[in-house]
């Protein structure tokens, strides 16, 4: 007979497992999970009070820096929020060079999660391909933009920079050589079964508990529920490329690896239809003044990022700055489920679940 | 057993290839022109239209400007030119407003000093920081 | 001339493109008085330097106007525009709410039109709860997705900002309530959704607005022991210099 004792334990706010300050107190009993609280903010910025002294170009370089594994998204939202609001149209190579970054960045982050996750579990060398893939990736989107993870490449109307000579054949050399590592990761790790017993049925939820924590993107669609926002309302020119939604029905965390795995795959499709589609002229800004002034008025937009539905609010009152700015952070939402999956488990799935759920703490604090 | 073995021969296969890591700092790190490292500035070109100023998201760059020493011309010139490169997030948006390309980024990026106060660069360092300068701006 | 000379040197700027809002200009004309002195603050606002721009008392004359403005939307753009799609779905809402929870239930609705056509239900605090749990259960509404809460503070009032999605039907609707600025109380979501837990307590850490029967409203991001609320317009940050 074993006797064991309540105790308490803090994981974080330095915790590798935790990708960030990010601190959960754990009640354990023996190795059983009876409670967990997540305590956040530890990287809290207070971006959005920021943002109202300033303009809107000057909040797009902030933005970067809250989901810094996907900056290209978050310069996207408030681009689109602004060009909404303000009826802009952007031109349609400008729309290709978004598009491209975008997925290319989704490639990016998933890569990094897919490393870390594994590194998480306890796989050392998944993490080093990973990030061996995702070098190319930074590369590509660093002779894009001029930097490595906080692009600041996007304007409102537009983007900054056209394509370096050669970008596009890059892209395209990019598209085979990605799709034979993701066959390599599927040999190296789907099928393991030390990793399978590790991940299946673990962090196991439904699609209403999904619904009704607010989840997104791979959390969510790891229950099956078919929702994807370039599909369901397509922004850009999503509704011009041919690709699947990835939909798993188990809801646990080896289904939000194959939903994430597959995701990589379908974005290469798009990648590849955007290269072939995109046209060498036009312009890359638009028809935008020289200081946005959107016109009184509020807008809502939301758009998918790698985590899940990302969205941005702005209230204008016709200055040039945002009266208020407010930004739905797929990560912040997605981890209000994690004490409700810790309790009950065992204290070693405790790094698969919360692996599994993808967060980016620059993006919860925000 | 199977999953486990097919995981180790791709392994086993990426022992052969080529590595993926840079021998930095021995040689230096490839860097894509556009690269944004610390600015270079020239004092000649500057109008004083402190656009930069304005449209700097961390408030970094301070300047003053004076009157043109010959009266014959119109127009100011640059007294004084400084980047708090603490705070600089190396945005890129003062190289892009800059109406006479005065101030113009660099690929220099090896930007770590001993103290604080020297990463307030003035005038003077920016204006010496002309190599690598980037060729788009 | 010194650095701040030069920056109250207003820039030159291009006029946005507002003909599209046209329509909205015209109401602020019938409050001509306020109107100039809007003008003027406006003005000077812009001359100030950066540094100064937080000094929110300025901002308060143009959102005076545009509140109000907002009541006659619907009309207006039906007389201007061509009607929204959305309008016959808009009034569909209105109705079914009318018959389940009385006429005073509602303060307003409107289509959005910036905001991609978006149904905009204004709610009386006191139905706001009501009204949440309607969209959500109600067979030909079915709002079962919570994808956005925040507060925002305008000054002469809180306002909670909600957007609902539905799965079934694929359609989106945001829902508003004004508070009281002195004490922001509401019922709390967290009942229908869970998924408002936190930005609720985002809410409360960053504006002061209270959720009742919140099961933990707590400061999530600055700790209990922070004064004010960061995200009210008369915040004083404490060491302004950092
Ligand atoms: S790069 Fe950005 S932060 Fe740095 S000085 Fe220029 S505008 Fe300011
Ligand atoms: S924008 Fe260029 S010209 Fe104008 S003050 Fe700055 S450096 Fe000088």
């Amino acid at each position: 007979m074993v006797r064991t004792e309540e105790m308490l334990l803090n994981v974080g706010p330095q915790h590798p497992s935790t990708h960030g300050v990010f601190r959960l107190v754990v009640k354990i009993d023996g190795e059983i999970i009876q409670e967990a609280t997540p305590v956040i903010g530890y990287l809290h910025r207070g971006t959005e009070k920021l943002a109202e002294d300033l303009q809107y170009t000057q909040i797009i370089p902030y933005t970067d820096r809250m989901d810094y594994l996907s900056a290209m998204t978050n310069n996207y939202v408030i681009c689109h929020a602004v060009e909404t609001l303000m009826g802009l149209e952007v031109p349609e190579k400008a729309e290709y060079l978004r598009v491209m970054a975008m997925e290319l960045g989704r490639i990016a982050s998933h890569l990094v999660w897919f490393g870390t996750y594994l590194l998480d579990i306890g796989a050392t060398s998944p993490f080093l391909f990973a990030f061996r893939e995702r070098e190319a990736i930074i590369n590509l989107l660093n002779e894009l933009s001029g930097a490595r993870l906080t692009f600041n490449y996007m304007r409102v109307g537009g983007v900054k920079w056209d394509a370096p000579e050669g970008w596009i054949d890059k892209v395209r050399e990019f598209i085979p050589y990605m799709r034979k590592e993701l066959e390599g990761y599927h040999d190296l790790v789907t099928g393991n079964e030390i990793f399978l017993n590790r991940v299946k049925g673990v962090g196991t939820y439904t699609k209403e508990d999904a619904l009704q924590y607010s989840l997104s993107g791979a959390n969510l669609r790891c229950t099956g529920v078919n929702y994807d926002l370039r599909k369901e309302e397509p922004y850009s020119i999503y509704d011009r490329f041919d690709f699947d939604v990835p939909t798993e029905e188990t809801g646990d965390a080896f289904a939000r690896y194959q939903v994430r795995m597959a995701e990589m795959e379908e974005s290469l499709k798009i990648l590849e239809q955007a290269v072939e589609q995109f046209p060498e002229e036009g312009n890359i800004l638009g028809k935008v003044p020289r200081v946005i002034r959107p016109p009184e008025g509020e807008v809502y937009v939301r758009i998918e990022s790698p985590r899940g539905e990302i969205g941005c609010y702005i209230a204008s009152d016709g200055q040039k700055e945002p009266y208020r700015l407010k930004f739905r952070r797929p990560s912040f939402y997605n981890l209000q489920i994690l004490p409700k999956l810790l309790k009950g488990e065992n204290m070693a799935n405790l790094v698969v679940i919360l692996g599994g759920i993808d967060i980016v703490l620059g993006e919860v604090d925000g | 057993m199977k999953g486990l073995a097919k995981g180790l021969t791709y392994t086993l296969k990426n022992m052969t290839r080529e590595k993926a890591t840079y021998h930095y700092p021995e040689e230096p790190l490839p860097l894509p022109d556009r690269f944004r490292g610390i600015q270079k500035f020239y004092p000649e070109k500057c109008i004083v239209c402190n656009q930069c100023v304005n449209i700097c998201p961390t408030d970094c760059i301070t300047l003053t400007g004076k009157k043109h020493p010959d009266p014959e011309r119109k127009g100011r010139i640059i007294e004084t030119y400084n980047i708090n490169f603490e705070i600089c997030i190396l945005c890129d948006l003062c190289t892009e407003v800059c109406p006479t390309e005065a101030i113009v980024m660099t690929n220099n990026f090896e930007l770590a000093e001993y103290s604080r106060d020297e990463f307030f660069k003035d005038l003077q360092w920016l204006d010496e920081n002309d190599t690598n300068i980037r060729k788009e701006n | 001339m010194t650095t701040e000379e030069n920056n109250k040197k207003p820039r030159e700027e291009d006029a946005v493109d507002q003909k599209k809002r046209k329509s909205n200009e015209s109401e602020k004309n019938e409050i001509g008085a306020q109107k100039e002195g809007a003008g003027d603050i406006k003005s000077d606002k812009r001359a100030k330097s950066k540094k100064e721009r937080p000094n929110m008392q300025d901002k308060e004359g143009p959102m005076k106007q545009k509140r109000p403005g907002k009541k006659t939307d619907v009309e207006e753009h039906k007389e201007e525009e061509s009607p929204s799609p959305k309008e016959p779905l808009l009034k569909k809402y209105v109705a079914l709410i009318h018959e389940h929870l009385g006429e005073n239930s509602l303060e307003d609705a409107y289509i959005n039109r910036a905001s991609k056509e978006l149904p905009t239900l204004i709610v009386q605090p006191e139905s706001y709860f009501s009204i949440a749990r309607l969209l959500k259960t109600h067979q030909e509404l079915q709002f079962n997705y919570l994808s956005e809460l925040h507060g925002t503070d305008f000054k002469e009032y809180m306002e909670v900002y909600v957007h609902l999605y539905s799965f079934a039907r694929k359609e989106h609707i945001a829902l508003k309530v004004k508070l009281d600025r002195e004490k922001p109380i509401i019922h709390s979501l967290v009942p229908l959704w869970e998924g408002a837990n936190w930005p609720e307590c985002e809410a409360y850490d960053l504006l002061g607005i209270e959720f009742k029967n919140h099961p933990d409203l707590k400061r999530i991001f600055l700790g209990e022991d922070w004064e004010g609320y960061p995200l009210r317009k008369d915040y004083e940050p404490y060491d302004v210099e950092v």
